[in-house]
């Protein structure tokens, strides 16, 4: 069952609303509908909302967070990321000091659940996208509500989503005219694109086998997501088990489409001037990107703390100057789905709480028996 | 005294294989404690899918190792037994690619092999139109080469101070009998070498059963699939540890199966007694014109296994993005900013400082443990010591992660968890085999007979260890040392879990671009990186007069 609150919906309805509105109105347009008016209104209310309660938050936690003193993170983000963030933090609340480790999911997980086990109180926040709900099925993580969850594409109630993982589907333009790119995801299973497709492996939990149950929750249409399935098995190309190494092939030329590629790559490609682009009519899949507090974390408030600030403006500023997406939807950044993908768009969330607690089971039951 | 020194190091080898083994047992998905029971071994062995992942892992770790330690043999011959020209440049060439780590070669060998984008490639279509793709860095032929060259620089290093001790009455013996030099070598100067050759090539092999890189980079496009992916699927798909080690205990077995192949093999060690109690000079063998083509193999070698990949790799630094036609047009679109986010990482300098002072600290105390264990074997009388054959090579078959939960387990509630010795004593077990494989393999050819005379008048142990086996040993030292350096100094996979938060370790750091797949950055790391150790070797061996072997 999914825990998450998808709150993107109902503002997506409203843009849809507000797009068309704007489109009927088209000779004046100086002057704002009463749609807009109302998004904008309800919009900068919910974003003063937010900063209001964060600013309570804030006052509240800071003089507990100041006496515990540390902050100790593991993370699954670049160091250099990490540094630009805890140092941010750390300016923005003296007498803190943040410290981090990072390492991979894997190395993540095994570490937080072998600490977690032997009764070690020695981390404070997990801030990953694989690593918190597998932590957190195991027990490991204290339940932690966001007071500022109304600006949130994804809302999890015992998680802080901070940032989303956006999947796009990338091309080399080299290689691939815009006109002759699937339509949608699914059209990549189209027997045309076969030999072309990079394809992320289906069967290790990454990029793809999320899409499968994000596509899966969405659709809620079996024969639909088999014969999804099966049409990419049909394709015969090679599978790839890292995700930026397959990027790159793409980059290369070894292949036209990334299926799929992780937008901040695709930009942070695009700025150096790489012939790869992505398509914008292709709704991107989301992943949340959360920050999990340790049950036995020896700094909860300052934990609770850096939680709530990656979601205010400016710690969401903080995440937006690294080049990561941020998880607000009243945020603008180059990386925000509307900027990027345009202001009707519906993203396809991974929120099936099966899969992200335990994608083996998941993948074994859902994808193995159709993939083989 | 060596058999309590042999001991300790034992003790710290085991402690943590034993608490993994124990957990496969007692271990479901972290998090969850599931009681005794043997779940994870029925699972293991109910595998269908094991059989055909062994077969191709064998094919790959065996294709390897036999490619790797037979050039390996080959350059070490060249270096110590032929007039090839140049001789201290051909010294110096087969020494230059340990320096470059295997993930390197990968990322720089697919660049040159892919099929359609590949190098070499598009040269065949650019300049003799040749279409259809010649080079597949992604099948088992593209693996076997890749992680074959990695394999080279151990073999040459556990072989080259076998043939710069060998005494040459016995080649000549076979000269006055009326033998040919190619029949000389093949019959007595390359059996006489098997130890050391097996040593290397177990050792290889078995770094080859566990390798996860190639066969992630290269196999899975080419759907070869090998056994230790089933190891990291346990770990990474359903975070559970005990079944990896379960699925580790399989390559357990295979290790103790080539060891008892490579025990038998070797069982009359006094047969390859090379360095005995005659005075000689080494022999270095006139092979005529021959010598050019000696010349040519060393020269193509550091071609293929440095040049060529690096200079790949500093082109990637420098280019705005990696395509043929990019590449082609490189140094007009030459750029440096990669480098500018590599000197930048937070983690540079501290990172690199760290990782020095412990991988030298690291490489002294394996190597003197590793020579203590391997004279334990075989130069004491203590009953029973056969055991450390297996213990001291048992780190290579458990995959790091697995072997580092254990050095975590150990650690974890003491002072030492979250510190720097914890890391050092992971680095320890984790190369301790490459130390214990290298002395042994060379303690072999030592005749007992110059300890035996150091006995006979009533020299104790540390006489016969400090003044006679050391000291002949030294060769065979000093390329040690330098193989657990340089592999210490780029370790990422059991250094992972065993730095702790705000402390920074080198190549956990640097190497993360590897990791990451960022390959233009990765790229420029690694430029910096081999330039480092390039300067650090080349001062070592010239202005210090250092010896690695030679």
């Amino acid at each position: 069952m999914a825990t998450f609150l998808i709150a993107a919906a109902a503002p997506a309805a409203e843009k849809a609303a507000t797009k068309d509105a704007a489109k009927d109105q088209k000779p004046a347009a100086k002057a704002p509908s009463k749609e807009q008016v109302r998004k904008e209104t309800s919009s900068a209310s919910a974003t003063a909302a937010a900063a209001k309660a964060f600013e309570k938050v804030s006052a509240e936690l800071y003089p507990k967070a100041k006496q515990e003193g540390n902050l100790i993170v593991y993370s699954v983000w670049d160091v250099e990321h990490l540094k630009v963030i805890t140092d941010a933090f750390m300016k923005r609340y003296p007498g803190i000091k943040a410290t981090y480790w990072q390492g991979r999911n894997p190395e993540i997980v095994t570490r937080a659940l072998t600490e977690f086990q032997g009764g070690q109180a020695s981390w404070d926040v997990v801030l990953s996208d694989n690593a918190p709900p597998v932590i957190r099925a195991a027990g490991a993580i204290m339940n932690y509500d966001t007071v500022q969850r109304d600006v949130l594409y994804l809302h999890d109630p015992t998680m802080p989503t901070v940032s989303l993982q956006v999947q796009a589907l990338a091309y080399n333009t080299k290689k691939m005219k815009p006109a002759d790119l699937p339509k949608s995801w699914e059209d990549v299973a189209n027997p045309k694109y076969k030999g072309i497709v990079a394809l992320d492996d289906p069967l290790r939990a990454g990029p793809l086998s999320s899409m499968l149950s994000g596509l899966k929750t969405q659709w809620n249409d079996d024969n639909r997501y088999s014969n999804f399935v099966k049409g990419l098995k049909a394709l015969n190309v090679p599978v790839h088990q890292s995700t930026s190494a397959m990027f790159r092939l793409v980059i290369s030329g070894e292949y036209s489409i990334c299926m799929p590629a992780l937008l901040h790559d695709v930009f942070e490609e695009i700025h150096k001037g790489t012939p790869v682009n992505y398509n914008k009519a292709v709704p991107p899949v989301v992943f949340p990107r959360q920050a999990g507090i340790y049950v036995k974390a020896p700094d909860p408030n300052a934990a609770k703390l850096f939680a709530e600030w990656l979601i205010s403006e400016e710690g969401q500023k903080a995440i937006d100057s690294v080049g990561r997406e941020t998880s607000r939807n009243d945020f603008k950044s180059h990386t925000s789905i509307e900027a990027a993908f345009g202001k009707n768009t519906k993203p396809i969330p991974v929120t099936d709480r099966n899969f992200l607690e335990d994608p083996k089971k998941w993948l074994d039951t859902n994808v193995k028996p159709i993939w083989g | 005294m060596p058999l309590v020194g042999s001991a300790i190091a034992g003790a710290a080898i085991i402690t943590p294989v034993l608490v993994v083994l124990w957990r496969s047992f007692t271990t479901g998905r972290l998090g969850f404690n599931v009681g005794l029971n043997i779940a994870n071994y029925v699972r293991v062995f109910g595998d269908k899918d094991i059989m055909a992942m062994l077969g191709n892992s064998v094919a790959y770790a065996g294709g390897s190792a036999l490619l790797g330690t037979g050039v390996g043999a080959l350059l070490a011959w060249i270096v110590a037994r032929t007039n090839t020209p140049g001789k201290t440049l051909v010294e110096l060439l087969p020494l230059y690619p340990i320096l470059m780590p295997p993930i390197m070669k990968n990322i720089a060998w697919i660049l040159l092999l892919a099929p359609r984008s590949g190098i070499l490639n598009g040269m065949m279509q650019q300049f003799f139109g040749i279409e259809t793709p010649i080079f597949n860095a992604f099948s088992m032929t593209g693996m076997i080469w890749v992680f074959g060259l990695a394999c080279v620089p151990l073999g040459y290093l556990f072989l080259l101070p076998v043939f710069l001790s060998f005494d040459p009455s016995l080649e000549e013996s076979a000269y006055i009998a009326g033998s040919k030099p190619v029949n000389t070598m093949l019959k007595i100067t390359f059996p006489l070498a098997v130890p050391a050759f097996l040593s290397a090539f177990v050792l290889n092999f078995l770094r080859g059963l566990r390798s996860f890189e190639t066969p992630v980079l290269q196999g899975t496009p080419a759907n070869i699939k090998v056994f230790v992916s089933r190891v990291y699927d346990s770990m990474a798909l359903e975070f559970n540890t005990g079944l990896a080690t379960a699925y580790s205990v399989v390559l357990v077995a295979l290790s103790v199966i080539t060891l008892y192949f490579y025990v038998r093999a070797t069982r009359f060690s006094d047969r390859y007694a090379t360095i005995t109690g005659k005075g000689y000079r080494v022999k270095v063998i006139d092979i005529g014109p021959w010598k050019y083509l000696t010349f040519f193999l060393v020269f193509i070698y550091f071609l293929v296994g440095i040049a060529i990949p690096f200079i790949v790799l500093i082109v990637v630094s420098m280019i705005p993005y990696f395509d043929y036609d990019t590449f082609m047009k490189f140094p007009t679109n030459a750029v440096l900013t990669n480098y500018y986010t590599v000197m930048r990482h937070p983690s540079f300098v501290t990172g690199l400082y760290n990782s020095l002072v412990l991988s030298v600290s690291i490489a002294l105390v394996t190597v003197l443990a590793g020579i203590v264990m391997a004279f334990t074997i075989y130069r004491t009388r203590a009953s029973g010591t056969r055991i450390f054959e297996f213990i001291g090579t048992l780190p290579l078959a458990f995959p790091p992660l697995v072997l580092s939960v254990g050095l975590v387990i150990i650690f974890l509630g003491t002072p030492l968890y979250n510190s720097l010795w914890a890391l050092g004593i992971g680095l320890f077990v984790a190369y301790f085999p490459y130390a214990f494989r290298n002395a042994s393999g060379s303690i072999v050819n030592i005749h007992k007979e110059l300890d035996e005379a150091a006995w006979v008048h009533g020299a104790r142990w540390r006489h016969v260890f400090f003044k006679i086996t050391l000291p002949i040993l030294k060769p065979s030292v000093g390329g040690a040392l330098f193989y657990i350096f340089i592999e210490a100094i780029r370790n990422v996979d059991v250094a992972v879990l065993l730095t702790s938060p705000g402390r920074e370790y080198g190549p956990v750091t640097l190497f993360e671009y590897f990791r990451v797949g960022q390959w233009a950055e990765a790229a420029a790391g690694g430029v910096v990186y081999l330039v480092i150790l390039i300067a650090a070797v080349s001062i070592a061996k010239f202005a210090f007069k250092m010896k690695f072997s030679l």
